[in-house]
């Protein structure tokens, strides 16, 4: 550990330029630290099949201003959820009175321009080749942080992260349709969609989110053996039942796919994030809520913690677990738009492991506030604490409901920031 | 339909990236019946990746095993599969 310390090339090393990776490495980067960001793909982000819209929720923390800069593909001011059963299909759209709810955007040139925002910060940005560089060295630094993804290999021969499947688990299949932005504007416009259809997914939740001039669909479900039955011997069914449900064949109509994806979600939380001189950040450290589409947020965030975990241990002159674990729960512990959003996710997969799925969606169709998974939560509580008389878990199901309400307000003010960014 | 997907690839050699430990593989098939891209094939008394190729790297071998079979480390950088859209 002295060695290491004495021949230190860097203070931190960041593994992986997907979205926690360039976070760290640009924070870092601005406190002066000496920091280095290695990636194996030939574009930053071309190695990720998720993460497509951003949550401007999120965004509208101080922290992730900067991301506005970056290149977005579509403002998304709405959102559609289909609930389909054999009776009747429900169909709930969502429409702020101000604001954007999400911002659309591709991996690859998002990923690629975030980890050139870490380089003109100061970081040294140097592509790997396997488990030395392109140049053949080896680097040495004080603190790793590893932003390498859900199955990290960084993370994995740590052993902070284990073999995981049945319901901690979501294996993915997505698609890509091009469409052209004439089409998407008028079959989509500035609107993402999310299905519950009958043999469709595997307890989760379908998608089609517009790009530009293309746009994603994907679909999937937990890895446990009832993903596989008699109606689907393969992933790639759900998909094929999606593509033909008649509400998404009449909007891909005439469309080409263009590309495939395969991938795995973590669905759980991970007990340990560091060992001495190392963080997991991002999906290494399962930082992310699949059930809410959500996993951007939570890399970006992580990131900028382990870099200042990093910084806090560099100066205490303590970069062991113990002190960057904490470094780390004290900084999450303090970002209500995580936690809240882990409450959620947490919540609505219990109701939805719990029931088939028509059950869900007549569920989902009959919840009398509005079809939304926050007002799934929120009712879900509230009539189970009407049915057992449990008034102080009905006054929970209260407060959590206006405790999020500074989230559904924050349209106009998120909108003035961002377009002043766009403006510079 | 496995055939129906088709993945876009980097040219380069990616290495022996994904592998068995014939050791410890109990032939109970997890590997293949998860893997989306149908890598895993059955060779006498184990499963071995008789087409990584067409891997999209996901990992779903590697998590299932309960053997704790499956060798999965990273194509060489530069190489392997490649997304674009999310």
């Amino acid at each position: 550990m002295e060695n290491r310390e004495k021949s230190a090339h860097y203070d931190v090393a960041v593994v992986g330029a997907g979205c926690a990776g360039p976070a760290a490495a640009l924070q870092a980067a601005s406190m002066g630290l000496r920091t280095i960001l290695l990636e194996k793909a030939a574009i930053p982000g071309e190695k990720n099949v998720s993460g497509t819209c951003l949550n401007t929720a999120a965004l509208s923390d101080p922290d992730l201003h900067y991301l506005l800069d970056g290149p977005v593909e579509r403002e998304i001011r709405s959102m559609k959820t289909y609930h389909i059963t054999e009776g009747r299909t429900t169909v709930f759209h969502e429409i702020p009175s101000t604001g954007i709810l999400l911002l659309s955007i591709r991996r690859d040139r998002f990923d690629a321009w975030h980890t050139e925002r870490a380089r003109k910060a100061g970081a040294e940005v140097r592509a790997v080749r396997g488990v030395v560089t392109d140049k053949g060295e080896r680097i040495l630094s004080r603190v790793v942080i590893d932003g390498g993804g859900v199955n990290s290999i960084v993370g994995r021969k740590a052993g902070l992260i284990p073999r995981r499947s049945g319901t901690r688990m979501i294996l993915y299949v997505t698609a890509a349709v091009r469409l052209g932005k004439k089409k998407i504007d008028e079959r989509f416009g500035n609107t993402i969609e999310y299905y519950l259809a009958p043999g469709c997914q595997y307890k989760t939740w379908p998608w089609i989110f517009p790009k530009r001039d293309v746009v994603t669909l994907g679909t999937g479900g937990y890895m446990t053996p009832e993903l596989f039955d008699d109606g689907h011997p393969h992933l790639v069914s759900y998909m094929e039942r999606f593509m033909d449900l008649l509400p998404v064949r009449e909007r891909i109509y005439d469309g080409k796919i263009e590309a495939w994806g395969l991938h795995l979600e973590f669905d759980d939380q991970l007990p340990k994030h560091a060992k001495d001189g190392l963080i997991l950040a991002g999906e290494a450290g399962g930082f992310v809520a699949p059930f809410l589409g959500e996993g951007m947020p939570e890399a970006f965030f992580t990131g900028i913690y382990a870099a200042r975990a990093a910084a806090a241990g560099i100066k205490a002159g303590d970069l062991s677990a113990a002190f960057l674990e904490g470094a780390l729960a004290a900084a999450l512990d303090e970002n209500l738009f995580l936690k809240s959003f882990m409450y959620v996710a947490q919540k609505n997969k219990e109701s939805i492991l719990a029931k088939p799925d028509p059950e869900i969606a007549e569920m989902m169709q009959s919840v009398v506030m509005g079809g939304g998974f926050i007002t799934n939560v929120v009712h879900t509580d509230w009539m189970s604490a009407a049915e057992t008389g449990d008034v102080e878990k009905a006054r929970e199901a209260k407060d959590f409901l206006e405790f999020l309400q500074p989230y559904r307000n924050i349209g106009s003010d998120f909108e003035a920031v961002y377009a002043a960014r766009k403006k510079k | 339909m496995k055939s129906g997907v088709r993945l876009k690839y980097r040219p380069g050699d990616p290495g022996d990236f994904l592998r068995v430990d014939a050791a410890k593989c109990n032939a109970c098939g997890e590997c293949a019946r998860f893997c989306p891209r149908g890598v895993w094939k059955k060779d006498a008394d184990v499963y071995r990746p008789a087409a990584p190729g067409l891997c999209a790297e996901c990992g779903a071998c590697w998590n299932v095993c309960p053997a704790d079979a499956v060798i999965m480390d990273e194509p060489r950088g530069g190489t392997g599969v490649r997304f674009s859209l999310g």
